[in-house]
């Protein structure tokens, strides 16, 4: 079983360096945070779309069917990450996707030395947010930081800031959630 | 048959006693007035005096034994039938004592039986009360905790639904009525408020 873990383990770092070098070379740093940023829609994706994330890994098709299946649901991603997720497809590993990212955000930071926070808002930022926002995460950080934009409504108001799984959640939606937990738990002011 | 011979042959003897008697009949009564007519005959005396001393003696010789066993049968059968009566009158005498023994005992036992079963009664009776009274405080407990656990339930369901009437008023209010400045206002102090990404 550590024999197979540790294989698993370099079968990952070898998927994220190859699609690290093929976006770098493809694109340069913005061709890799292009990549970063699609491979966190797929996961997302495959964990909202259970019968997707099954197939693509699935005994049930062939090699060459799960190869087809990514090439025609993936299309429009950067064609470096869209030759690793059939080639992974193919081997049946497609499930080690988040895995990959994991890996591939580390190969980021260490390579080109900075750190990418993602901002999801309620409204588009502006420049002195975003330089706000780059200072504080490069103060904390010690690296420079890039800001990886998402406009989401949902969220009503505020930011939800994040690198490498570490965040900072400060929306509107859930301070609101807080407050109806903390109003919904509150036993004290009920009696009559 | 023996004494059916004797007793007849006393018959006999006194017939012939009476008739020899009986042929002086001139005699009896040829008496004159006085004194005399109360004293006996010696003419008249004597044969009556014979007659009377056969008769005796044939009624001892025939006439007595067979007289006196009956009277002694007479009299054997009268002591056994008083024996008799006597013993029977003992034997139900000790009946009857023993019947009023027995009517007593039972007496003393229906008496016992009666006050065990009032006794038994009343501890039945005590227990049934006890036993009501601490199901009734059972019940009560229970509905008291079935009626509290149900107010709490309706006052977190009360408190749920207006915090989350309130929650969704917010958001609405928050989501129609905020500018982008004011955004944006508000996402620079929250950025400026926020912790380390480091976690300090």
């Amino acid at each position: 079983m550590a024999t197979n873990r540790l294989v698993v383990k370099e079968e990952v770092a070898v998927f994220a360096s190859v699609l690290f070098d093929a976006a770098h070379e493809a694109g340069g740093q913005e061709a890799v945070l292009d990549v970063r940023e699609q491979m966190g829609e797929i996961i997302r994706l495959m964990r909202a779309d259970l019968e997707l994330a099954v197939s693509l890994s699935s005994a049930d098709y062939t090699a060459e069917q799960r190869k087809g299946l990514v090439e025609a649901v993936f299309a429009d991603c950067h064609p470096a990450l869209r030759e690793v997720l059939a080639v992974m497809a193919e081997r049946g590993q497609a499930d080690l996707l988040p895995r990959v990212y994991a890996d591939y955000c580390e190969l980021l930071s260490a390579k080109l030395n900075l750190v990418v926070v993602d901002v999801v808002t309620a409204v588009p930022l502006d420049d002195g947010l975003r330089q706000l926002i780059t200072e504080k995460a490069e103060a904390d950080l010690g690296k420079k930081a890039v800001l990886r934009e998402r406009i989401d409504k949902s969220i009503l108001g505020g930011i939800i800031m994040s690198v490498d799984g570490n965040y900072i959640d400060a929306s509107m939606i859930s301070q609101l959630n807080r407050a109806r937990h903390i109003l919904k738990d509150t036993s004290d002011g009920g009696e009559c | 048959m023996k004494c059916t011979n004797k007793a007849a042959k006393a018959c006999a003897a006194v017939v012939a006693a009476t008739g020899f008697a009986m042929t002086c009949p001139a005699y009896a009564f040829a008496s004159e007035g006085g004194i005399d007519a109360i004293l006996p005959k010696m003419n008249e005396f004597i044969p009556m005096l014979v007659a009377f001393i056969i008769l005796w003696i044939v009624l001892a010789k025939f006439g007595w034994p067979v007289f006196n066993g009956m009277l002694e049968k007479r009299e054997n059968t009268i002591r056994e039938a008083l024996k008799k009566s006597e013993e029977a009158q003992i034997e139900s005498e000790r009946v009857l004592a023993e019947y009023k023994q027995q009517l007593a005992d039972a007496k003393a036992q229906s008496t016992q039986i009666i006050a065990d079963a009032r006794a038994i009664g009343e501890a039945v009776k005590a227990d049934i009360t006890a036993q009501a009274q601490t199901e009734a405080s059972d019940m009560i407990a229970k509905a008291k905790l079935a009626i509290e656990a149900e107010k709490k339930q309706a006052i977190a369901d009360l408190q749920a639904s207006i915090a989350d009437t309130s929650v969704d008023v917010a958001s609405r209010l928050i989501g129609q009525d905020l500018t982008e400045g004011e955004h944006r206002a508000i996402i620079e102090r929250y950025v400026k408020e926020a912790g380390s990404f480091n976690g300090n």
